[in-house]
């Protein structure tokens, strides 16, 4: 492993480069429902308060550690960690500067998925691990959403693998451009299609409105992270931010690759970040818009409409790919 | 300049914890009027937020009556250090014309260890409390449970 390696890997396209995205995108997400509301959102902290989410991770940092005595303390300091490590480690598979990815290798889709799974477990430790009742009942409904909405993004992931051939995040991003256009608009109007299933399910996987009732705070205090302060509260924190990045960027991979990014040259990780913003403020739009929904409401959405929806996507886009 | 660093954070980033102990409603009325969008605090940074686990000011509204004293001392002993409290409307800081009720035991004053910043009126507008809350932050930034 060269020197050159090694600074990828901690600077960029790495960790301190995801982790500043990650607090801008959470800049940018209160930004956008500020606007959606008619307020400013974060102004004074930094330049049009861009510093706020860092200002937030120091404070939290700095505050008062409590361990309720009813908690498991092993393993609320052990989730938090956790929830930082995965998604970073799962951005690595994909190509975040806009021509590679950190760590290609054929099946880092299935190894995406399989991490967004643990996240979703982690999260349902650390609620039942709080020794609370709100944040028991949050990790309930986490885990009751996490069964609802896996299946569908599982079979709407897989529609860009099949058309590229590969179930390597990279070589599917690099067949969009071989092919020079993006899959959201290959096979009329499929993936279309598959990329708003996709988009529907990462809100349920990032627990955002409308399918934010694990952590709903009108009802259940904050969900399954009532009990957690300081340095475990920050770190979570952050870990939810880079999950948002993980789907963001996952978004603008399987489905907005197109032939003039990869030969950008050094503006090509600009491009495929302008890209990220778009999918994480479609995300924020949407928070700004809608109401919560109940969680059985959640469910009854993906069993009966998302699961047959997506699977009939995934079956035309195979027979449209045997046809064609 | 760690201290300087967490001292800045603090006054940046307050998250709020709103807790009637028997208000009227008119004193709410102007604190959901300071953190909705034509006041909008989160300009400074502040969140409402729902568990008093995440919180670092703690608002008081209304006198404490007899049925809300234990749950305002836990509220207040649930959150962690350093926290603030800040009494909206007189009757958090005297029990205003509540005072000397038989199910009353006062104003915030009365019951917290302590209290920071009062903002008097009945109701004060949301200018008086959004100046009460910077206020606050300007107890963070000068050090206040730096170093706890």
């Amino acid at each position: 492993m060269s020197w050159l390696d090694l600074m990828a890997i901690a600077l960029f396209p790495g960790y301190a480069f995801l982790i500043f995205m990650a607090f801008f995108l959470e800049w940018l997400d209160r930004k956008v429902l500020a606007k959606v509301q008619d307020r400013y959102g974060p102004l004074v902290v930094g330049p049009a308060g861009v510093l706020q989410p860092i200002a937030d991770f120091i404070k939290l940092l700095s505050k008062e550690d409590i361990v309720p005595r009813g908690a498991n303390g092993l393993v609320l300091t052990a989730t938090p960690i956790l929830m930082v490590v995965l998604p970073l480690v799962a951005l690595t598979f994909v190509p975040i500067n806009g021509r590679e990815a950190l760590l290609p290798f054929e099946g880092s889709l299935v190894a995406v998925l399989l991490v967004l799974v643990f996240t979703a477990l982690l999260i349902f430790l650390t609620g039942w691990a709080s020794g609370n009742v709100f944040a028991a009942e949050g990790a309930m409904r986490s885990a009751l959403q996490m069964l609802s909405y896996e299946i569908p993004l599982a079979l709407t992931a897989i529609c860009p693998a099949l058309t590229a051939g590969s179930l390597s995040i990279s070589t599917i991003y690099r067949r969009q451009a071989e092919a020079g256009m993006p899959f959201l608009l290959a096979l009329p109007p499929l993936g279309a299609l598959s990329f708003v299933i996709f988009l529907i399910c990462s809100l349920a996987e990032l627990e955002r409105v409308p399918f934010d009732a694990p952590e709903a705070e009108t009802e259940i205090v904050a969900g399954w992270m009532t009990e957690l302060t300081g340095r475990r509260l920050a770190l979570i924190k952050l870990g939810r931010d880079l999950s948002f990045l993980l789907m963001a960027s996952l978004m603008a991979s399987l489905y907005l690759g197109d032939p003039y990014t990869p030969k950008l040259g050094l503006l090509a990780p600009l491009a495929f970040a302008l890209k990220v913003l778009a999918c994480a403020a479609i995300m924020s739009f949407v928070r700004g818009l809608m109401a919560r929904l109940r969680i059985d409401q959640t469910l009854r959405i993906f069993w009966t409409y998302m699961m047959p929806i997506s699977l009939g996507v995934l079956l035309a886009t195979k027979l449209a790919l045997m046809l064609l | 300049m760690r201290t300087g660093l967490v001292r800045w954070a603090r006054a940046s980033s307050p998250w709020i914890l709103h807790f009637n102990t028997g208000a009227c409603n008119a004193c709410d009325i102007e604190v959901v009027a300071a953190l909705t969008p034509r006041f909008d605090v989160e300009r400074f940074g502040a969140l409402k937020v729902g568990s008093p686990r995440h919180a670092d000011i703690l608002i008081v509204t209304g006198p404490v009556t007899r049925e809300s004293r234990p749950r305002l001392l836990r509220i207040y002993e649930q959150m962690p250090e350093p926290k603030l409290v800040v009494a909206v409307g007189t009757c958090a800081i005297s029990g205003g014309v509540f005072s000397g009720c038989y199910n009353v035991c006062g104003g915030a004053w009365n019951v917290l260890p302590r209290v920071d910043v009062v903002v008097p009126g009945c109701p004060p507008k949301p200018e008086a409390i959004i100046d009460g809350l910077i206020r606050a932050l300007e107890l963070l930034r000068k050090g206040r449970g730096v170093g706890r």
